[in-house]
């Protein structure tokens, strides 16, 4: 079939040298004519039925990044000079996760392909390596713990690796969750307890890899497993060391709005449900033994060992889950909103915090406090039981999200826990006026529309327009904004801010990406293989992506994605196949193959 | 009532400089911001949506982007980098356009060949008038003072003539184009009902600000106001020294420093250079958001002021040193730089705003208060 193959490309393609892979192209069998459209340049309708015409094409091939965007006007062309219109082909360098070291060989393989009317998953199964049944979870967030769960509970081994002293992630920080507003600790802690009991998963927290090496099927990984200074097994929770040590630290666990010791447990429900010691900040440690000590004597168990080190592990996994998660932007540095100057302006972990049954102030709602410090004598502001509850509050939808200068995408849950805030504010404080001010309101998943209506419903004035600024007018909170629909600038008075933060990749996303050589897109999530096709596969061979750190997304989703990883890790290891890197099957190879399926 | 779309509205816009209308997703921040923005005028945000939708009808009688004095803290605050501040200048840029019933506004803002073929043709004619009619020459003998006799060389009941014709064509385009302005922003909507002491009662509104443009310094940083009032005072000043006082502001007789005379002119030039040299400043160092888009039109405007006022200065020192011949030329390049600013820049470009702004301000005045009783009385019917 007498074949020309177009190059399209949209301004924002990444760098593939697309000369030499046209040049390649030129030399494929029945190949008449190659024509490359710079980046931003439209294919001309008159150029291709020219080139149509001058060389009797009968089959037309698209190559770019996504090329899809482009295929109108060669169909149309192609009507014109009455061909086949079925013979216009796509060769989407994108859609078959033309990228990493491979890159070149892989859009060479695709457009190869296309020019014979192969399609490329058919020829392009990678396997080979023999597959080594145990695997390796990086996070033990909802993500991870789903997987973990699927794949042990099929019998096979699993290492959770986490880098915090529990299991959890986020997830474990909730109250409720929308839209159904289940509890979430009632789904989350069966899971994590199962982990802590099965017998086909070892938990290692407080732990990191440091080195991966290997080929797909049979990883050799090297875990360091920061000392815990507790005896996980020997330690009953008692509490007695954390009520003599002295040492008194923001919590992490409750994003920071109320204070924890330098030994203690994330949370009650901690798996592993033992104590630990920050090593940052017990006295002990920080003198070389010198000071303090006081809890290693206090432990009616003698469970504690403040001259712990630090464990190296060595595993051997056939495959690697990454489900790291995410972290909140620093809003700190965006001053329109005054986080950090305005003490009852929150984040949204914060405010998920400070309404959690479980959570400093037993779940009521209410401002900060001002208290004077009896050490340093400075003033500060703390959340205290019984603190004020608010007259009226802003939820901020968008904080550093869909912005140009911070994060341009949408961070996909926000708005929905926004919603679900305004919710358990309602239900909390009766007469508070709740004011939710949005761009557009993404409520895009099952029940997520019918969730939003109620809230309007509920009472909570639902303000489409952005506010641009809270700032203080003689000591009263004000809040700025356009409210869109009913064509008027506002100016709310309120006594708390609730910012809907934007979400960003992990912190370790980065070094992780390089320690594994897979990449990252350009917000810096880890790329997936394929968005619609293989959306928990990376382009190298066992290593999978699940959960936040493939990409914003709910807990729903992020289930999901835990399942389908384990679904894709069980079968590399059940299909006796093996695995291989799927971008690295030699180009030779895929062009003999699709050259038999081509001639059959 | 229907509202007609233009579907290719925004691409008319492109060509007085604007490309990213479409970048704008509507979040309100920017009026919100808007430190003149109020309950009457919510801009930025809903002009750009009017252009978006290609309302073309609906923004020429839009008075909005004339209530805007581009301080840039919308744009600075904007998520999606659209630069709301800009469009709000082109917009200023377009209406201008749509007042001018010549047509001529619309080719100097579209196309600089026209802007710099009017200014250079303009320009020659000047040049060629005092050199080819010029009765006497280069006069070389000195007035006692010792200073050239300039109004020998260029006698002042002529050119004075000549600038009163100047002022009144001047004047009658640009009171003809106000007419229009009002027509589209005040006189169109029959819903508004203005009564003749709502005319008179604000009136003292236009010449406020004309004045003082005291609404500038709303923005959050005072100091454009204080540059942009110091260079319009010298200008005005000097405009009405030039245009309107010429026989007693061209003198052969050197007065004394601080004769009024000496003094008003070395304010304004003064005014002038020290408001030149900030916007120059920021024009070429981009500093802030108001300088990052400067449009042909905007350097036009001022590095004419600025050769103008170089060769003022440059006249006067030669005058009072005795200098006939460079008295000579510098006097015929001063006209043909002044004139065609004056004649393409006041009524056609730029420098119209200095008289749109202020009778914007006056009729959005006039609007709001109509609009205000007609809200009382709606509430009123609703209450009863
Ligand atoms: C304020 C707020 C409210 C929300 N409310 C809801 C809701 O109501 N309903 C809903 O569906 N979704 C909600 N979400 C979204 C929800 O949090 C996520 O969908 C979910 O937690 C994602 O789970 P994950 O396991 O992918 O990530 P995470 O929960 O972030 O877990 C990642 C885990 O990996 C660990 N980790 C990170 N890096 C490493 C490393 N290098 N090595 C080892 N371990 C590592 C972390 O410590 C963490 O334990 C909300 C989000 C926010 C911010
Ligand atoms: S989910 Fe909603 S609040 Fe969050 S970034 Fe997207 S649009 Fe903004
Ligand atoms: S701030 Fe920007 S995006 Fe928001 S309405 Fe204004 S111009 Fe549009």
């Amino acid at each position: 079939m007498r074949t020309g193959i177009f190059f399209c490309q949209t301004e924002d393609d990444r760098n593939l040298n697309i000369d030499a892979i046209a040049k390649y192209s030129a030399n494929l069998p029945d190949v008449e004519v190659v024509q490359v459209f710079g980046p931003g340049q439209r294919p001309e309708i008159t150029i291709i039925c020219d080139l149509v015409h001058s060389n009797n094409l009968d089959r037309i091939v698209i190559a770019g990044e996504m090329p899809g965007y482009f295929k109108p006007v060669f169909t149309r062309a192609m009507a014109i000079c009455k061909g086949n219109t079925d013979e216009v082909r796509i060769a989407s360098f994108q859609e078959h996760g033309a990228k990493g070291e491979n890159a070149i060989d892989r859009a060479k393989a695709v457009v190869a392909c296309a020019s014979m009317g192969v399609p490329f998953p058919l020829v392009a199964i990678s396997g080979g390596n023999p597959v080594n049944h145990s695997t390796l979870i990086l996070g033990g967030g909802i993500a991870g713990i789903q997987s973990a769960l699927e794949i042990a509970n099929a019998g096979k081994a699993v290492y959770l690796v986490e880098q915090s002293g529990t299991i959890g992630g986020h997830m474990a920080m909730f109250d409720k969750t929308f839209p159904t507003l289940d509890c979430a600790a009632c789904i989350l802690t069966p899971k994590m307890v199962s982990i802590g009991q099965h017998e086909m998963i070892h938990l290692f927290t407080r732990s990191k890899i440091e080195s991966v090496s290997g080929i797909p099927g049979a990883y050799h990984v090297k875990v360091r497993q920061r000392a815990r200074f507790v005896d996980v097994k020997s330690c009953v929770a008692c509490n007695q060391c954390t009520e003599v040590c002295p040492v008194k630290v923001k919590s992490e666990f409750d994003a920071g709005i109320s204070l924890r010791k330098a030994i203690y447990i994330p949370f009650p429900q901690a798996v592993p449900n033992a104590y630990l010691v920050d090593e940052t900040k017990c006295s002990y440690l920080l003198s070389k033994g010198e000071k303090c000590g006081v809890c290693m004597k206090k432990c009616p168990k003698e469970c504690i060992n403040l001259n712990e080190t630090d464990h190296i592990i060595d595993l051997e996994v056939g495959n690697i889950i990454l489900a790291t998660g995410y972290d909140l932007l620093d809003v700190s540095g965006i001053d329109q909103y005054g986080y950090g100057k305005f003490p009852n302006v929150l984040t949204s972990i914060e405010f998920e915090r400070l309404t959690n049954a479980s959570g400093t102030t037993g779940g009521k709602i209410v401002t900060k406090t001002r208290q004077i410090n009896k050490k340093t004598g400075e003033e500060e502001w703390i959340f205290s039981p019984d603190g004020l509850a608010p007259k009226s509050v802003a939820i901020i939808h968008c904080v550093g999200s869909r912005n140009k200068k911070y994060n341009s995408y949408c961070s996909r849950v926000c708005c929905m826990y926004s919603l679900k805030f305004a919710h358990l504010i309602k239900e909390k404080i009766p007469d508070v006026n709740v004011y939710e001010f949005y761009i557009d309101m993404r409520a895009f998943g099952k029940g997520y529309e019918e969730f939003a209506d109620r809230i309007r419903e509920e009472g909570t004035y639902v303000i489409r327009g952005h506010s641009a600024l809270v700032a203080m007018h003689n000591g009263h909170m004000i809040v700025r904004g356009e409210d869109i629909i009913n064509d008027r600038l506002t100016e709310f008075e309120v006594e708390l801010v609730v910012l809907a933060v934007g979400l960003i990749p992990s912190h370790d996303t980065k070094e992780l990406s390089k320690m594994l050589d897979i990449s990252v897109d350009a917000d810096g999530w880890f790329s997936e293989l394929n968005y619609n096709g293989s959306p928990t596969d990376t382009e190298k061979g066992g290593i999978y992506v699940a959960g936040m750190c493939q990409g914003p997304k709910d807990i729903p989703d992020t289930v999901a994605q835990g399942s389908a990883v384990a679904a894709g890790v069980l079968g590399s290891i059940t299909s006796k196949k093996g695995i291989g890197h799927l971008s690295s099957i030699p180009l030779s190879e895929i062009e003999k193959r699709a050259k038999t399926i081509h001639t059959i | 009532m229907a509202i007609r779309v233009n579907p290719g509205f925004i691409d008319v816009l492109d060509k007085f400089g604007r490309e990213n209308i479409q970048l704008c997703y509507q979040c309100g921040d920017c009026s919100a911001v808007c430190p003149h923005a109020d309950e009457f005028y919510k801009f930025p945000r809903k002009p750009i949506r009017q252009l978006q939708m290609g309302l073309e009808k609906k923004i020429e009688t839009t008075l909005e982007p004339w209530l805007c004095y581009y301080c840039g803290d919308c744009s600075d605050l904007c998520p999606r980098n659209a630069d709301p501040g800009a469009t709000m200048m082109i917009l200023r840029r377009y209406l201008s356009s749509v007042y001018d019933w010549t047509g001529l506004s619309r080719k100097f803002y579209t196309s600089y060949k026209w802007e710099l073929g009017a200014i250079t043709i303009i320009g020659l004619m000047i040049t060629l008038l005092f050199s080819v009619f010029n009765p006497n020459g280069i006069v070389t003998s000195l007035t006692p003072e010792g200073g050239v006799k300039v109004n020998e060389m260029f006698p002042v009941e002529t050119v004075n003539t000549g600038a009163h014709i100047m002022l009144i064509t001047i004047a009658g385009f640009l009171i003809s184009n106000i007419i229009r302005m009002w027509y589209f922003t005040i006189l169109k909507d029959k819903t508004l009902k203005i009564s003749f002491s709502s005319y008179v009662i604000q009136f003292r509104q236009l010449i406020i600000h004309f004045a003082t443009q005291v609404r500038f310094s709303k923005c959050k940083d005072k100091k454009y106001w204080g540059f942009h009032w110091i260079l319009m005072s010298g200008y005005t000043l000097m405009f009405i020294l030039i245009v309107g006082n010429l026989k007693w502001f061209q003198t052969d007789k050197i007065y004394l420093w601080y004769h009024p005379q000496r003094l008003l002119g070395y304010y304004s030039t003064f005014g002038l250079l020290l408001g030149l040299v900030y916007f120059f400043y920021g024009r070429i160092k981009k500093a802030d958001q108001i300088f990052k888009l400067s449009h042909l039109s905007d350097w036009i405007f001022i590095v004419l002021l600025l050769f103008t006022t170089v060769s003022g200065i440059l006249l006067h020192i030669f005058r009072i040193e005795g200098m006939p011949v460079a008295t000579y030329y510098t006097y015929i390049i001063h006209m043909a730089v002044l004139v065609p600013m004056l004649c393409v820049e006041v009524p056609f470009s730029k420098w119209s705003h200095l008289a749109y702004r202020p009778f914007a301000i006056y009729f959005s005045e006039l609007k709001k208060s109509a609009l205000s009783i007609r809200n009382r009385e709606k509430l009123f019917l609703k209450h009863n």
